[in-house]
């Protein structure tokens, strides 16, 4: 617990507070050319997609038959836990602006290579979870690959602080627990706002806790027990938040928390259209409530 | 395209400001944008269109290309925004040209006395695109008279002409490509995911990142119908927080009862319902033109939309030589004779282009290039 002190005057020192009245974030430059070069790559990407998808649409196949508009979820979604939600997304949006902003922005102010370094450390962290899982899930390629990652970035790549698997083209593809128990079957359930961490649903938490135990259990080089293991949990949070654009309200709006319910749920049902699309699940009627 | 254009956000309290609405909570300040040049430099302030934050993807265009060219860059919301209503609005009930230019007027003066660190600037241009293009000619209008910022040029990329006019064209839109109501919305919701679904099961991605989403979503959209139920769509929803917030603040009682406003932690879904089914002229009637009428002495609701046409600068935009228009031959919200005002009010100030709709072509090489043409005074007219 030594790393809370720290981690608070480290917020206070960088958060770059002026006045009550005029409050100034600095935040990460903004990189026109890249993000330029990125929306072609990404268009190209997406062609190519729709491409695919045509293509296996003549072909039939063994997939399922494309979806019809009949087999879209209800616009509404089903969130029996409303209140208590609300409450949670206000609390997180609190708590954003007052610690986690200022220490990520603070942290962005880290010289890149070494913030890449530390993305990297987690990201390679977290392949031990995703090996589990996508043997879970009957996955084995991708587990396969997932394990070659975690064995190159931890050699060749100095303990996971480079990526370099992603150099030569086995690109990081993570998968959690949540995945796993969708592919066993069940559905998101009730939309659940988790405190400091945010939107997700029953399924999505319960997953998160496999997320969150699965290393503890592993425990590899022994980085989860004792004081360290608290330091590590803090970073990883912050370099988490530090790598999201996401602001809370700053859609400005009284409706935000059902926009971002609404895409979330779908979002999380999209994903699950894809890992059934050899098994499509029965359709639930169209007036009950997405998710549930 | 610069390789890096540093950033900072300013969340800055209005003094003549009300006390946020218990539901707007979060909207006490107003977060604009500002990127510093790091020596004496020009300040272009960028005004975002309806409904848009000061952080707009649009704005984040425009910020590129102007501090590439040696600008200071400072990014405002519209004052159409909900963030901007609550912290910045003298009357919670926007949309009227001139009130919201003299509300964003007072708002820049207060922000630009404020800049973090030591700013040099040399001189003060104003633009903005959508809405936020008439809202920058207004605000240069104002400031003529005042003097207070001493803006030396506006330009004003794809302006409506007639605010009430261009809505009601997008609610007409609306009608015909979605339908009216809420049914409609959700048959269009219904045909998007389908497509996106059918298109995610073909990629071969696990995880779906937003801008995978975004992309995606507009490129599922195919025809010409599905197009421009998707902008009336997205115009009506970027209208839907005008709605609420002018009817909250004017207590005319459309869709939040005066006595009881929503509190914060309240389920909010029957009401946004109701509004996505609303067309947007019914604020016109409903809660623009009862609070204006009661508020403004002698005026009548021919006069109200009559003072929300860009006519009212009209002898400027004529005669001073540092207003300059950008828009589109194709751009949805303006008429034929909407057009014809623009080009012969402003002569050889306006470029016309052949293609790009609304906003469609903004960032365009040749836009951004004749934008700054613009602002440097180096403009001779289009066929140069």
């Amino acid at each position: 617990m030594r790393i809370v002190p720290v981690v608070v005057a480290f917020a206070l020192t960088l958060g770059g507070c002026a006045s009550q009245e005029f409050v100034v974030h600095q935040l990460p430059p903004e990189t026109p050319a890249a993000d330029n070069a990125a929306a072609i790559t990404r268009a190209e990407a997406l062609a190519n997609d729709k491409q695919e998808a045509k293509s296996e649409q003549q072909s039939g196949g063994e997939q399922a038959p494309p979806l019809t508009s009949a087999d879209a979820p209800s616009m509404r979604t089903y969130d029996p836990w409303e209140r208590f939600n609300r409450f949670n997304y206000r609390f997180n949006a609190r708590f954003d602006e007052a610690v986690f902003l200022p220490v990520s922005n603070g942290y962005r102010r880290l010289p890149p290579r070494i913030r890449s370094g530390v993305h990297n450390f987690f990201g390679n962290l977290s392949e031990i979870g995703s090996i589990i899982n996508y043997t879970l899930q009957g996955r084995l390629r991708r587990g396969v690959r997932s394990l070659g990652r975690f064995a190159i970035n931890s050699t060749i790549g100095i303990g996971g602080l480079f990526d370099v698997a992603t150099k030569i083209h086995w690109a990081n593809a993570p998968t959690g627990f949540g995945t796993t128990l969708s592919k066993w079957g069940m559905h998101p359930g009730p939309y659940l706002v988790i405190p400091i961490l945010g939107p997700s649903t029953l399924r999505e938490g319960i997953g998160l806790l496999g997320d969150y135990g699965a290393p503890y259990g592993v425990n590899i080089a022994n980085l989860y027990r004792g004081d360290q293991s608290w330091g590590l949990g803090v970073a990883d949070a912050v370099d988490t938040r530090a790598n999201s654009k996401f602001r809370y309200y700053s859609s400005g709006s009284p409706f935000e928390y059902d926009d971002i319910r609404f895409l979330y749920v779908r979002k999380l049902l999209l994903e699950d259209e894809g890992l059934h699309k050899k098994d499509p699940r029965k359709r639930p009627p169209p007036d009950v409530p997405a998710g549930q | 395209m610069p390789a890096t254009v540093p950033l900072v956000e300013i969340n800055a309290r209005m003094p003549w400001a009300r006390p946020a609405p218990n539901i707007f909570w979060f909207d006490g300040k107003l977060r604009v944008y500002f990127s510093a040049q790091d020596k004496p430099a020009p300040l272009a302030i960028v005004i975002a269109g309806t409904g848009g934050d000061g952080n707009t993807t649009s704005l984040s265009t425009l910020r590129g290309a102007l501090y590439g060219a040696g600008y200071h860059v400072l990014t405002l919301p519209s004052p159409t925004f909900p963030g901007f209503i609550v912290s910045a609005s003298s009357t919670g009930v926007a949309g009227d040209l001139m009130q919201d230019g003299q509300d964003l007027y007072a708002a820049i003066q207060r922000i630009v006395a404020h800049l973090p660190g030591k700013v040099q600037i040399t001189d003060i241009d104003v633009l903005g695109y959508s809405l936020g293009g008439a809202n920058a000619g207004i605000v240069k209008s104002i400031d003529a008279n005042e003097h207070k910022l001493h803006i030396h040029r506006a330009v004003m990329i794809e302006p409506p002409v007639s605010l009430f006019d261009s809505v009601a064209r997008m609610d007409k839109l609306f009608a015909l490509s979605i339908g009216s109501g809420d049914a409609g919305v959700e048959r269009l919701y219904q045909k998007i995911y389908a497509q996106l679904a059918n298109l995610y099961r073909a990629s071969d991605r696990v995880e779906i990142d937003t801008n995978f989403l975004l992309s995606a979503a507009a490129a599922v959209l195919t025809t010409d119908a599905e197009f421009s139920a998707a902008i009336a769509l997205i115009f009506r929803i970027d209208l839907m927080n005008v709605f609420f917030a002018g009817d909250l603040y004017a207590k005319t009682g459309v869709v939040v009862d005066p006595k009881h406003p929503p509190k914060v932690g309240e389920p909010m879904e029957r009401i946004e319902r109701v509004l996505r089914g609303k067309p947007f002229s019914e604020y016109f009637t409903k809660v623009f033109a009862p609070y204006y009428l009661k508020h403004r002495a002698h005026s009548t609701t021919e006069s109200l939309i009559a003072a929300n046409r860009l006519d009212i600068i009209g002898d400027a935009l004529r005669n001073d030589p540092d207003y300059y228009v950008q828009t589109n031959s194709d751009d949805l919200i303006l008429d034929t004779s909407e057009l014809a005002w623009l080009e012969s009010t402003l002569g050889s100030k306006i470029v016309v282009y052949d293609h790009g709709g609304h906003l469609g072509n903004l960032g365009d090489r040749q836009q951004i290039a004749d934008m700054l043409d613009m602002l440097a005074g180096r403009w001779h007219g289009a066929a140069q």
